[in-house]
This record gives structure tokens, C-alpha cells and sequence, in this order.
């Protein structure tokens, strides 16, 4: 029916039991009147409860903008109001790219108290697009990751192409592949099933290292290809406390087409501790983990090794201002490849220094801490480490930055920082420039 | 028409009426259980409907209420004059329903006048209160010709969910528009229909 015809139908067929509505003023105002008194009145008669929780219902670990978290904090305590929930849920479906979000109503633990449940219906099957990595440093060039990812009910199959020239010594481009099963038999266990495909390439400082290097700690010179088959299982101990167990069996191809290739094939372990407080205009974010990859002869590996590390951030929020610490340690005993040893000197750690001048071999002693203090968007940050062999002498490094981060548009769900830092040294100050997200 | 010795034949002639008579029966009745369904009575000057037997709280809507949404229902009651297809009268209204998830009782509001609202109902005085509140005016009908009564509703699906506040033009034009389209296939939906009345017959 077109629009033009509803004022005259409206008044031709309302008949004596409607209001006159004669003309389109008419119906404007009956409508306006309409949107005023709605203004003024929720129309959920479980408006007068006070919103005790407001929780995933399949629990699962979304991650969502700190602008959805508040919206949620803020709404914790206070009546009820359906719009608003609408809105979170609408805001909460946007970032999750889901095909829709519900919320339902359970009686609290107090009177006159309830709880939100939000349902998230990623549909029969959905197609998913994403960048989790891009980052640019003027000294080491850029990284990427994108994937595609697939979500048929528990099961998602992620495909991905990397170009990453930040995270290990070497700079690896490939193709990676992931299966997930979000759950099996119950939401406290899940099972993975990755494949990487990598080429390696070296920067001329490494190679040079390879060279001169007497380390007895090196597991294996450069290789041109790295294959990786890594199943695990996830099992939900106690939340938000979780324990992955899994293998992983490396296999390495060496620069030398005629040289045999070498495997790399550990037994991974990984204790994941996330959890998030929430109170008045405060928010605490402690995040935690221990992981042990132990390249074991029992698997048939030619390099063996056993890999410990361990990380903590805490992130405290209190209105506008942030401050977030940061540290990582780990040992490795044995001989390990170079794609497993510590790396400091990217875009993450020791901002402003340079990995390869660092170390261009990695280290198999690694202790780093980072302090940053935010206002709004800006941020300033510290920080301080070493990566070392062991048996020989630590050289304590510290670099400061300045910079901007947050959540920027279609960047609300992941980090994004464009930031200058200073390796602080005596003699020239030699600036980075660091830009990207998710890293 | 011939009769034949033949026993068969003299069954099939005895069976036929009975078979006609049986579907004509069957017609009726089924004739008299539509018209039931829909009962037509005046008051205060208005027509009125009841349909003792209509449950619209039921199924994907009810779930939804006891998840704790508000689930608004259009109505729209008309009347036909001489003919069936001959509509002289119309009201339409919006009601959304809410279901107290401490209270485990349901709550009514009339879109189009928030003041009129009832709290504290059972899933049929709730289903019985929007009827009650959806009404034409008896001085708009003729009083010499045959009446119909119909009446139709459909659940508004949470997708079609716009609030007022969020969405100005949610009027009577709107409901209009709503009842021009056919429901969806999804969406919840009753038709019910009186048998034909006169307005003197009518009693409150």
C-alpha cells in the first residue's frame, strides 16, 4: 500500500471506534503523541526489576569493543529498559557479525532482580572475513594476517594467508588452516586441528649470525620451509581457567635442497587464566598463562627441546585513564629451532629497538616488562628486557614511546595504535614509527 | 432410472443420499464451528467480539514472553456489510504483551493509548482483555443488512520489532499497511469469522 493512500484509508476505514484522523496533521500528531507517551513508558513489565547480570548464555568468550563492555557495565544496576537492551544487543550483533542477538530475562538472586541472558545466533552458516593482524614498523616492514573463516554450528574452519615479519626471527609467509570444534559433548571441551605452510626467509643479519654461531644451543641452521600438523584439545578446568594439551609435529626443510629435513615434534601444553572485574567506573583485567612445548624423542623428533613461558597482564581502567603492566619470561633447555626461540625487538616488546640488533638470533633466556599509562586515546609506554643465551652476559634494554590507541570505527573490536618509540641508549635517538591493529 | 436385480446397485442408491446427507451435515457443522469460533454481542453503542476458543499465546510467541520480550500483536477487527467483501467499519490496534518473570503473570498495553493497560492476568484474561479492548462503533453500520464480523491477528516478529520510540510512524497507518500485506509464513497469525448477524439481533 503506498504511503500517500494511508492517511485517507486511515481515516476512511477507522470508522467511529478510532480517533478522527481526517488529514495527514491529524495522523502526525496521533503519532507523535504516540512516541511521546512511549517515550515515557517501557512497555516490558519487567521494567521495574533492576538488572542484576547481564552474561553470554553459551558462556562462550566473546570479544567484544570496550563501547559494548561499558554499555553493559553501565546497564548492570539499573532498571530494566528494553530498548536499551535492544540496543546493546544490536551494537553486540554488529561486532560479532552474527545474524542476531537475543536477550532473555531469568529471575535474579535477589527480589525484584533479574538477569540478562544474551543469545547469539551466528545462523545456519556464515562466511566470515577478517584482518586479526596488520601492522607496519619502519624498521621491519609490514605484517599481515588475513582469513576467512566458515561457521557451520560448533564447527568453524578458518583459512588464512600470513605474511609476518614481526613476530620471529625469520620473516614467514604461508597459508595456514584451522579446524574448531566449539564443543564436544559438552561447552568445557573444544578441539582444534591446525596446518601451517611457511616459507622462510632471513634478514642478512641472521644469516650472518648463522655464520659465525659456536651456540651448541641452536637446534637447527636456516631452513627454507616450515610444515607444522598441530591437534589439540581445550578443556575447560574451572572457569575462566582453561588447559590445552595438544602435539605439534614440525617438520623443517633446510636451505640446502640435498640436506635431510629436520623435525621439531612437542608435546604442547598451555594454561590459560583470563578474568575481568567490573564496579563503578572501574574496570580490572587480568590475563595469564603458562605454556610448555617439550620436542621429545618419544614423538621422533630430531631436535629436542623443551620450551617454558610464562606471561601476565593487568590492565586497570578507571574512567579515562588506563594503566596496563605487561610480563613475559621464558627458558628454553635444549636445542630449538630458531622459530622457537625469544624475540625482543618488535612491535609488541622493547618498542624501538631493533630485534636483529638485539639479538639475530633470538635468545633462549627471554625476562621483558612493559608499564603503559593511558588518557583517553593517548598512551606513553615503558619498556625494559633482555634476550639472551644462556651462560652469557644480560644486556638490559629500555625503550619509551608515545603514541594513540583505542577503537577507531570498523577497528572498535581490536586495538589500534599508532605510536613513535625511543630505544633509550646514550648517543643518537633513533625513532620508530609503529602502526596497525589486533597485534 | 432403471432398478436392477442386483443388490449391489440397490446399496450404492440407498449409500449415495446417505453419503450426500452426511457431507452436507459435516458442511454444516463445520459452517456452525466457523461461526462459533467468532462471537458477535453489543455494548455501550459498540459491537464486541469474543472467541472462547482462540489461544494466541501459545507456541513461538509464548516463548517468547516467558524469555521476558515484549511481543506486540496486531488485531484488526472489521465489519461487512450485504456482502462479505463489503467492509463498512474497521479498528485496528497494537497490543504488546509482557510476561513478569517474578509474578509469572502477563501484562496487556494498548499501543495507541498507554494509559490503557491491565497487569497481573493469566494467559486467557490476558488473550480476553485485547479482545475486550478491540471495538467497533454500531452507529457506523447499517441496521437493515446482513453483518460479518472478522477478525484477524498476527504476533510482530522480533526482527519487525520496531518500539514507537524508535519508529515514529508506528500508527494506525502503519497497522493498515501491516494488514494489506499477507503474513509471512514464519509469523503467527489467526483469522476468525462470525456467522451473519443484524444489529438488532445483537444482544450485550
Amino acid at each position: 500500500m503506498k504511503l500517500a493512500l494511508i492517511p485517507f484509508l486511515a481515516s476512511a476505514l477507522a470508522g467511529q471506534s478510532l480517533p478522527p484522523l481526517g488529514s495527514t496533521g491529524d495522523l502526525d500528531t496521533a503519532s507523535q503523541n504516540l512516541v511521546d507517551e512511549a517515550r515515557a513508558t517501557d512497555l516490558n513489565v519487567n521494567s521495574r526489576y533492576v538488572i542484576e547480570s547481564i552474561t553470554f548464555k553459551d558462556s562462550r568468550p566473546y570479544k567484544l569493543s570496550s563501547l559494548a563492555l561499558a554499555e553493559m557495565h553501565r546497564l548492570v544496576g539499573s532498571k530494566l529498559n528494553s530498548e536499551s537492551l535492544n540496543r546493546l544487543a544490536e551494537r553486540i550483533c554488529g561486532e560479532l557479525r552474527a545474524y542476531n542477538v537475543t536477550f532473555k530475562l531469568a529471575r535474579g538472586g535477589e527480589p525484584d532482580a533479574v538477569k540478562v541472558l544474551l543469545e547469539v545466533d551466528k545462523g545456519p552458516g556464515k562466511f566470515d572475513f577478517s584482518v586479526p593482524t596488520f601492522v607496519y614498523n619502519s624498521r621491519q616492514g609490514w605484517t599481515g594476517v588475513a582469513e576467512a573463516a566458515a561457521t557451520f554450528g560448533p564447527n568453524v574452519i578458518t583459512v588464512g594467508g600470513v605474511s609476518d615479519g614481526d613476530t620471529l626471527i625469520e620473516r614467514t609467509e604461508g597459508v595456514r588452516a584451522r579446524y574448531d570444534r566449539l564443543s564436544l559433548g559438552s561447552d568445557r571441551v573444544r578441539f582444534a586441528f591446525q596446518l601451517e605452510a611457511y616459507r622462510d626467509e632471513y634478514n642478512r643479519a641472521t644469516l650472518d649470525a648463522l655464520d659465525n654461531d659456536l651456540s651448541s644451543s641452536l637446534g637447527a641452521g636456516a631452513y627454507r620451509s616450515r610444515l607444522n600438523f598441530e591437534p589439540s584439545a581445550t578443556f575447560v578446568l574451572a572457569k575462566p581457567l582453561t588447559f590445552t594439551v595438544g602435539l605439534s609435529f614440525e617438520q623443517l626443510q633446510p636451505d640446502f635442497p640435498a640436506a635431510q629435513s629436520e623435525s621439531a615434534n612437542a608435546v604442547i601444553n598451555t594454561l590459560h587464566y583470563h578474568r575481568r572485574w567490573d564496579s563503578d567506573a572501574t574496570i580490572e583485567e587480568l590475563d595469564a598463562g603458562y605454556s610448555l612445548r617439550a620436542a621429545t624423542k618419544m614423538l621422533g623428533t630430531d631436535l629436542a627441546y623443551n620450551r617454558h613461558a610464562v606471561n601476565l597482564r593487568y590492565g586497570y581502567r578507571h574512567d579515562h585513564q588506563s594503566v596496563e603492566v605487561k610480563l613475559v619470561a621464558g627458558v628454553i633447555y635444549g636445542r630449538a629451532p630458531l622459530f622457537e626461540r625469544f624475540v625482543l625487538g618488535d612491535s609488541s616488546t622493547l618498542r624501538g629497538w631493533n630485534k636483529y640488533d638485539l639479538d639475530p638470533l633470538g635468545g633462549n633466556r627471554l625476562a621483558y616488562g612493559s608499564v603503559t599509562y593511558g588518557y583517553r586515546i593517548m598512551r606513553i609506554f615503558y619498556d625494559t628486557g633482555s634476550v639472551w643465551d644462556e651462560g652469557k652476559p644480560v644486556a638490559v634494554k629500555q625503550s619509551s614511546g608515545i603514541g594513540v590507541s583505542g577503537g577507531l570505527g570498523i577497528f572498535q573490536k581490536g586495538a589500534f595504535l599508532l605510536a613513535v618509540a625511543f630505544p633509550l641508549r646514550q648517543g643518537h635517538a633513533d625513532p620508530v614509527l609503529i602502526a596497525g591493529m589486533n597485534f | 432410472m432403471t432398478i436392477r436385480p442386483n443388490g449391489r446397485l440397490q446399496i450404492k442408491f440407498v449409500a449415495a443420499p446417505l453419503l450426500v446427507a452426511a457431507l452436507i451435515g459435516f458442511e454444516l457443522l463445520g459452517l456452525g464451528v466457523s461461526s462459533e469460533e467468532l462471537l458477535v454481542h453489543a455494548g455501550s453503542g459498540d459491537v464486541h467480539v469474543t472467541a472462547p476458543r482462540l489461544h494466541f499465546l501459545t507456541g513461538k510467541s509464548l516463548q517468547r514472553l516467558l524469555d521476558g520480550a515484549v511481543v506486540p500483536f496486531d488485531f484488526q477487527l472489521s465489519l461487512a456489510a450485504g456482502s462479505k467483501s463489503n467492509v463498512v467499519a474497521r479498528s485496528l490496534e497494537r497490543f504488546s504483551v509482557s510476561y513478569d518473570v517474578w509474578q509469572e503473570k502477563f501484562s496487556v498495553i494498548r499501543l495507541r493509548d498507554l494509559r490503557k493497560s491491565s497487569l497481573s492476568l493469566s494467559a486467557n484474561a490476558a488473550e480476553g482483555w485485547c479482545l475486550d479492548n478491540i471495538f467497533v462503533s454500531a452507529s457506523a453500520l447499517p441496521a437493515d443488512r446482513q453483518l460479518w464480523a472478522h477478525l484477524e491477528i498476527r504476533s510482530v516478529e522480533p526482527r519487525d520489532q520496531v518500539l514507537p520510540v524508535r519508529d515514529p510512524n508506528i500508527s494506525i497507518a502503519t497497522l493498515i499497511e501491516i494488514f494489506s500485506r499477507t503474513p509471512r509464513p514464519q509469523q503467527d497469525h489467526w483469522s476468525l469469522e462470525s456467522a451473519a448477524f443484524h444489529l438488532a439481533d445483537l444482544k450485550p
